[in-house]
């Protein structure tokens, strides 16, 4: 209910609000002062909208009718130097040469997004960002990929090349990279490379491949060096990444099983193989196997001379045997 | 977040008093500015020489406004003075519908009836305060849906002279303000220094300045009565100044540092420096005439309130007592005085505990009474939620209570 309040309320007719309270002509001097500080300020902000208001409705008509004037009047310096920030081994003369700026590229009329798409077509780049730094500077951070392995496809001639493959699958030419840190990396075998525009699709399964080889060359780097080709011929049918390495032809590693596990499992074997007095070589390791490795030998050693075919055997690589009991 | 800057403003007799208080969504208030100037141009509450009454209060405004570091956007204005005048109107209305059931129409009628009483020539309203409504005989605080026959209101309505308020309105817009509430000092005052449940018992606020003293009686709750007589601080002033024949600022100090509203000295011998610093003309005076004349004038001005009361104070109704406030209710022996004459309990006034300790001080009393004046009134003249009674709302209290 509205029940008046308890207290006045504007009363009708006559009440002290219908008094004027307009005193112009008897206002103090602090009075006007405030009055005319008050004028200004509203002067300054109805100035201020109005201003603001027809800025906008310049640039929305000047776009509309005629954005080349809008793109002169945005014309500002040329762009008189690049600077180059990156996390890996690309150059600025290279960065240059991809964006191929015209010599009276002006830093506003740059299309930064085209740019970056130059850059990102290049797998080498992971990520591109772009910087006008006014008045005259573009600058250019780079995060760039790193090659976990090598492999090879026929470019247009027929002709053999070599291309690098990232974590990510990512298969891309590389430039200035180091030619020893190259040639250590293990060739890819077993995959099909599919062409997608100017390059080559991404190879599926890359994440588990790199996992294995960053676990290898950190916690068996010996054994690392001489790892030659990796095989992903049967990582989508028995989820089993093949590897050859110098002395071992075939070690078969399991994407199912810890990687750190298997190559320290590897390195035991190799190790007690090693430790054998005939010491055989090996032909195959299998870590794809839970609570055993079974290892195939090339030749049988002296002490196995009558078994008519190379022996398989197998280790508990969770018992520790010394090299006498094995 | 909706804030206004609103300043409440007390031109009186001794001080111009201004305080700045951010209000937020009508409800929460934040003091954030302090304006005191000494008052000049302003005799018992009413502009006498406007030019300097503009000077002072603008003055204060301007400190205000410094010192809260923003612009003021309006002003609750505290009227006093002994212009102001009020009266008791009731009306009552025979129940029209039917059934006798009480509709908001019947309110409505029977409040603007009440209201309607003609005002002399050149006066204005300041205030129409509604006392409870009584449905066949019994008070009820809302009438509507109830049965009855015979709805009546009684208004306590608070008017001047529309050029003396206009004065103090023209005083505050000479600073480029607009006055947007007018509040009846003595409503402020009691406002802030009674509770609710002393309003509901029945308390006396008696607010003793400079140049005028108000009261309010409250009973249920309500405000009973309002008044303003233009006696107060200065009388005293004066009469011991006439009565000891010294100069007005020598009766001043001497009010200030040895009256009593109660004589407590005995001994006639018992005296006091005039000025107290041995300089040339200073003397001795009884400080037993000083307590005398203080406390006859006091007492006078008491019983005088009581007189202006009148059957409205009884003192059975009057549960709380009586609270003082202003400077005059710092004079030692008050509260005795004012229970002889009243013959109930009387107490200084405490503001709230929300009030900061810098401005517990009597001369903000009013301003800041203001503001808890306005504040609630504003809330009370809220438009009350309508109630809703749809699908979609019943639905959405399901899931709020879920």
């Amino acid at each position: 209910m509205n029940v008046p309040a308890d207290n006045s309320a504007p009363p009708p007719g006559r009440s002290w609000r219908n008094i004027r309270q307009e005193v112009r002509p008897a206002m103090s001097r602090k009075g006007r002062r405030r009055q005319l500080a008050a004028w200004a300020k509203v002067t300054a902000l109805s100035t201020l909208v109005a201003g603001s208001g027809w800025g906008i409705y310049q640039i929305a008509h000047t776009w509309s009718t005629d954005r080349a004037a809008l793109a002169t009047a945005v014309h500002s310096e040329l762009v008189r130097e690049v600077v180059l920030i990156t996390d890996g081994v690309l150059t600025k003369p290279w960065v240059t040469g991809v964006l191929a700026l015209p010599k009276s590229a002006s830093l506003m009329a740059l299309d930064l997004p085209a740019l970056r798409g130059k850059l990102l077509a290049e797998g080498q780049v992971q990520v591109a960002v772009l910087t006008r730094n006014f008045p005259d500077t573009l600058v250019v951070t780079l995060q760039e990929r790193t090659p976990v392995a090598r492999v090879q496809a026929a470019d247009r001639t027929g002709a053999a090349r070599q291309l690098l493959v990232a974590k990510d699958g990512t298969v891309y030419g590389g430039v200035n990279y180091d030619k020893a840190m190259l040639a250590g990396l293990p060739w890819l075998a077993g995959i099909r490379l599919i062409k997608a525009g100017q390059g080559f699709a991404p190879i599926a399964g890359m994440a588990d491949v790199s996992a294995l080889l960053t676990t290898a060359q950190l916690q068996v780097p010996h054994l690392y060096r001489d790892w030659l080709i990796v095989s992903l011929a049967r990582l989508d049918e028995r989820d089993e990444i093949m590897v050859k390495a110098q002395d071992v032809p075939e070690i078969i590693f399991s994407r199912k099983r810890d990687f750190y596990k298997q190559v320290a499992q590897l390195d035991y074997v190799i190790d007690a193989a090693h430790g054998l007095e005939a010491a055989p070589a090996l032909q195959s390791v299998n870590l794809s196997l839970e609570g055993q490795v079974p290892v195939r030998l090339q030749a049988a050693p002296d002490a196995l001379a009558a078994t008519p075919t190379a022996p398989a055997f197998s280790i508990q690589p969770s018992q520790r045997k010394t090299k006498r009991e094995f | 977040m909706s804030s206004r800057i609103v300043a409440a403003v007390e031109i009186g007799t001794g001080k111009i008093a201004v305080l700045v208080g951010e209000i937020t969504r009508g409800r929460a208030l934040n003091i954030i500015g302090v304006g005191v100037s000494p008052s000049r141009g302003v005799m018992k509450g009413e502009v006498v020489d406007y030019k300097a009454a503009c000077e002072a209060t603008h003055h204060a405004l301007e400190m205000a406004e410094k010192r809260a570091g923003i612009r003021i956007e309006e002003v609750w204005l505290a009227q006093t003075g002994a212009h102001l005048d009020a009266f008791y109107n009731e009306a009552s209305v025979n129940v029209k519908s039917a059934d006798n059931t009480v509709t908001a129409l019947d309110i409505a009628s029977v409040c603007e009836l009440a209201k309607e009483k003609e005002l002399p020539a050149g006066r204005s309203r300041i205030h129409e305060i509604r006392r409870p409504f009584r449905l066949d005989g019994r008070a009820v605080p809302d009438p509507e849906h109830l049965s009855g026959r015979r709805l009546e209101v009684g208004y306590w309505i608070v008017h001047g002279p529309e050029s003396k308020i206009s004065d103090n309105i023209h005083v505050v817009g000479g600073y480029h303000l607009e006055v947007r509430e007018l509040v009846l000092a003595s409503l402020a005052t009691g406002s802030l220094l009674t509770s609710a449940e002393e309003r509901s018992q029945g308390v006396l606020v008696i607010d003793i300045g400079k140049g005028v003293t108000d009261y309010v009686l409250y009973r249920d709750g309500h405000v009973l009565v309002t008044g303003t007589l233009p006696v107060a601080g200065d009388h005293v002033t004066n009469d011991l100044s006439i009565g000891l024949r010294v100069t007005t600022a020598q009766a001043e100090m001497l009010k200030l540092r040895h009256a009593r509203a109660t004589t407590l000295t005995r001994d006639k011998a018992d005296k006091v420096w005039l000025n107290g610093d041995a300089s040339f003309g200073d003397r001795q005076l009884p400080k037993l005439a000083i307590e005398t004349i203080t406390a006859a004038r006091l007492q006078e001005l008491l019983e005088v309130i009581r007189a202006k009361l009148g059957s409205a104070f009884v003192a059975e109704h009057c549960g709380a007592g009586v609270i003082l406030a202003g400077g005059t209710a710092k004079l030692p022996g008050i509260e005795e005085a004012a229970t002889r004459v009243f013959g109930l309990p009387a107490r200084c006034g405490e503001p709230p505990g929300w009030v900061k300790e810098e401005l517990h001080d009597p001369m903000f009393s009013t301003v800041l009474g203001v503001f808890q004046f306005g504040l609630r009134t504003a809330h009370e003249h809220a438009v009350p939620p309508r109630r809703k009674t749809g699908l979609l709302s019943n639905l959405t209290k399901i899931f709020a209570a879920s």
